[in-house]
């Protein structure tokens, strides 16, 4: 599915990463896994084509990233480290928002459900500023079921987490699995999941 | 042929070739310069102050040329993104803010005795006031950011932005009734300037382009050494 | 289609944000309104000397507290990763840049026009000149929201020198004032001003997206 080809990238003459080649097929977890700053974020944010790459192609579906780069927008969730929730709008603001964003067809009865799941579901009306960085944090994974879309790319989902929420994501990411999903996270932890390919960094 | 304008290796060799015989043209260019403005005629109206012309027209056209310059470079580095571009941008835009204040200082110079007052709030003084404000906004960001790509990319687009003021300085004297006086050398073919005058003005601005060109040199090549350096 | 729901969900959501910010718009205009007083007392009270200067004393003030909330116009959106998570959602760059222009332009520039007339009042303007001038302040505030979009993205990653934002703006606002305070000058027709004007605002709209986003992706590439 997700094809990198030979990628390398330096800022400021500091080279972060280079001739990396990585591919994802269909069904799988993967998981880059490294020392901080040792540049994981970064290759993230290269994949996207926030950060332009020196060297190296990506290919989603056999077609170059940078070409078709709403097509593969269209359909990628990217969550990243740090909360890209408004903090001045409700959570009920912030889930229209990003529903809207993605136009996804979820009804608004699975989306309590979810929030109840989460139990986030009293906080529905309350700005996210009011919220602890755990709660801000789960809301920010509401994404990836939101937003419906085939791959997933996350950057340190486990910040924050307790036990529990750290067992609903794992079932979370081998149900998308299930359902022909691609995921690329980063993390520094060793998660259970089943079937993981680790990229050491 | 012309890589010395977008290769710094390329453009040192050049410079170390062309430097001493530069000198030498530069200060013969000056010396006949003002002989000939000692020795052109007094205007019968203005007499002696009329001599500021010689400095004042060709600081203003170099302050002019200098931002152009920069125009041009800041579209190839974005476009190309050749770092030498940013170089020169670093490089030329104090001389461009002393060729303006250069112009400015000349110009109410001249203005005390023949107007009878130091400024105007006329459209070409105001404009090339701005053009002044944008040179040192330039040299001020800078000193601003952080990230050198940053720096570099914000004072191109920056500049890009501010090329908008040049055509309305050339243009100001046609579009507004102004004070100052229409351009006297733009129709070649006819000037209407007596040749006498024409003579020494324009060697000045040869002299005056050298010498901006010599200081360029020198503060383009240093900062190739200090990039060097750096990284 | 969905390009259009996207637009007016954005919109939407600028709003919501607007109301709950309301009280940053009120204190701009308590800002201008003390500005003004300021202004009248250093002056002193002289009713003709008032009327004579103004309108182009209320012009530079409007400017002035236009430029007091510069920094907010992309730093929220910039810093928590919303504009990429928007930029994602299939809304090019420069697309975000003129919504966010527009939305700028309803929601802080037009308030501004309800307190026009009222400071107005405090120098006695003519009713022609205050016609005038509510009417160069419509074209005049687009302009202002371009260019508090060009100096706001260009100081995203400038975490020290604050003014150099403020000079970007008032640098590029004086051909606005010139045309908007000259529509008063009986000598002068004011069509042509006009026409004037809303060029300079054609122009602007035309560079800032461009220019804007290509600060913003240049931010986000060093952030």
């Amino acid at each position: 599915m997700l094809l990198i080809n030979n990628l390398s990238f330096s800022r400021n003459k500091n080279i972060i990463f280079e001739n990396l080649n990585l591919s994802l097929s269909n069904q799988s977890i993967t998981q880059i896994r490294g020392k901080n700053g040792s540049g994981k974020t970064t290759l993230l944010q290269v994949i996207l084509n926030i950060l332009e790459s020196e060297t190296g192609e990506i290919f989603w579906k056999g077609k170059n990233v940078k070409k078709n780069i709403f097509n593969f927008y269209n359909e990628t969730t990217f969550i990243m480290d740090h909360n890209t929730c408004t903090k001045k709008l409700s959570v009920m603001d912030n889930i229209n928002f990003w529903r809207g964003l993605s136009s996804s067809k979820l009804t608004n009865n699975q989306i309590l459900l979810l929030l109840e799941t989460f139990n986030l579901q009293k906080y529905q009306n309350t700005k996210t500023m009011y919220l602890s960085s755990g709660e801000i944090k789960k809301l920010e994974l509401l994404r990836l079921i939101l937003e419906q879309k085939k791959l997933w790319i996350l950057d340190e989902p486990y910040n924050h987490l307790d036990d529990l929420s750290i067992k609903i994501l794992n079932q979370t990411f081998i149900d998308h699995k299930k359902k022909d999903g691609v995921i690329l996270f980063t993390s520094h932890l060793n998660p259970n999941i089943d079937n993981l390919e680790v990229v050491n960094f | 042929m012309f890589n010395f304008l977008i290769n710094p290796n390329k453009f040192n060799k050049f410079a170390d070739v062309i430097f001493k015989p530069l000198i030498v043209i530069t200060s013969l260019t000056i010396i006949v310069g003002l002989l000939l403005v000692y020795l052109s005629p007094l205007d019968y109206q203005q007499g002696l102050t009329v001599k500021i012309m010689y400095i004042h027209v060709p600081s203003a056209w170099l302050a002019l040329l200098t931002y152009a310059i920069m125009t041009i470079y800041s579209v190839i580095g974005l476009a190309f993104k050749t770092p030498f571009s940013f170089i020169i941008n670093k490089a030329i835009a104090p001389i461009g803010a002393v060729f303006t204040i250069l112009c400015l200082l000349s110009g109410s110079m001249w203005g005390k005795p023949m107007w009878g007052t130091w400024w105007v709030w006329d459209a070409r003084l105001t404009s090339v006031a701005i053009l002044l404000v944008i040179y040192v906004i330039i040299i001020f960001l800078n000193y601003t950011f952080e990230s050198r790509e940053v720096r570099e990319k914000t004072i191109a687009i920056f500049i890009l932005i501010g090329s908008i003021n040049l055509p309305i300085i050339k243009f100001s004297v046609d579009w507004w009734n102004t004070l100052h006086q229409p351009a006297s050398i733009s129709k070649l073919s006819s000037p209407s300037i007596d040749i006498s005058m024409l003579q020494p003005l324009l060697v000045m601005t040869v002299a005056f382009s050298l010498v901006g060109l010599i200081i360029a040199i020198l503060r383009i090549k240093a900062e190739i050494l200090m990039r060097k350096n750096y990284l | 289609m969905t390009l259009i729901k996207k637009i007016l969900l954005f919109l939407k959501r600028e709003s919501k944000l607007f109301y709950s910010n309301i009280v940053d718009l009120f204190s701009n205009i308590l800002f201008f309104f003390l500005s003004i007083f300021v202004f009248v007392f250093s002056l002193g009270a002289d009713q003709e000397l008032l009327r004579t200067i103004g309108l182009g004393i209320i012009w530079s003030l409007l400017l002035l507290s236009s430029t007091l909330s510069l920094r907010k116009f992309y730093e929220d959106d910039f810093n928590n990763g919303v504009l990429t998570i928007i930029h994602m959602g299939g809304i090019s760059y420069e697309l975000i840049v003129f919504l966010k222009i527009l939305s700028h332009f309803f929601f802080v520039q037009m308030p501004f026009l309800a307190s026009i007339p009222i400071a107005s009042l405090f120098f006695d303007l003519p009713v022609n000149e205050v016609y005038n001038l509510i009417f160069t302040f419509i074209i005049g505030s687009l302009i202002l929201s371009c260019l508090s979009s060009i100096s706001a993205s260009m100081n995203l990653l400038n975490k020290t020198n604050f003014a150099i934002g403020s000079i970007v703006v008032l640098l590029f606002s004086i051909p606005v004032i010139i045309f908007s305070v000259g529509i008063n000058n009986p000598d002068i027709n004011v069509n042509s001003l006009i026409n004037l004007l809303i060029g300079i605002a054609l122009i602007f709209l035309g560079i800032s997206p461009w220019s804007s986003a290509a600060f913003i992706k240049l931010a986000l590439r060093n952030k």
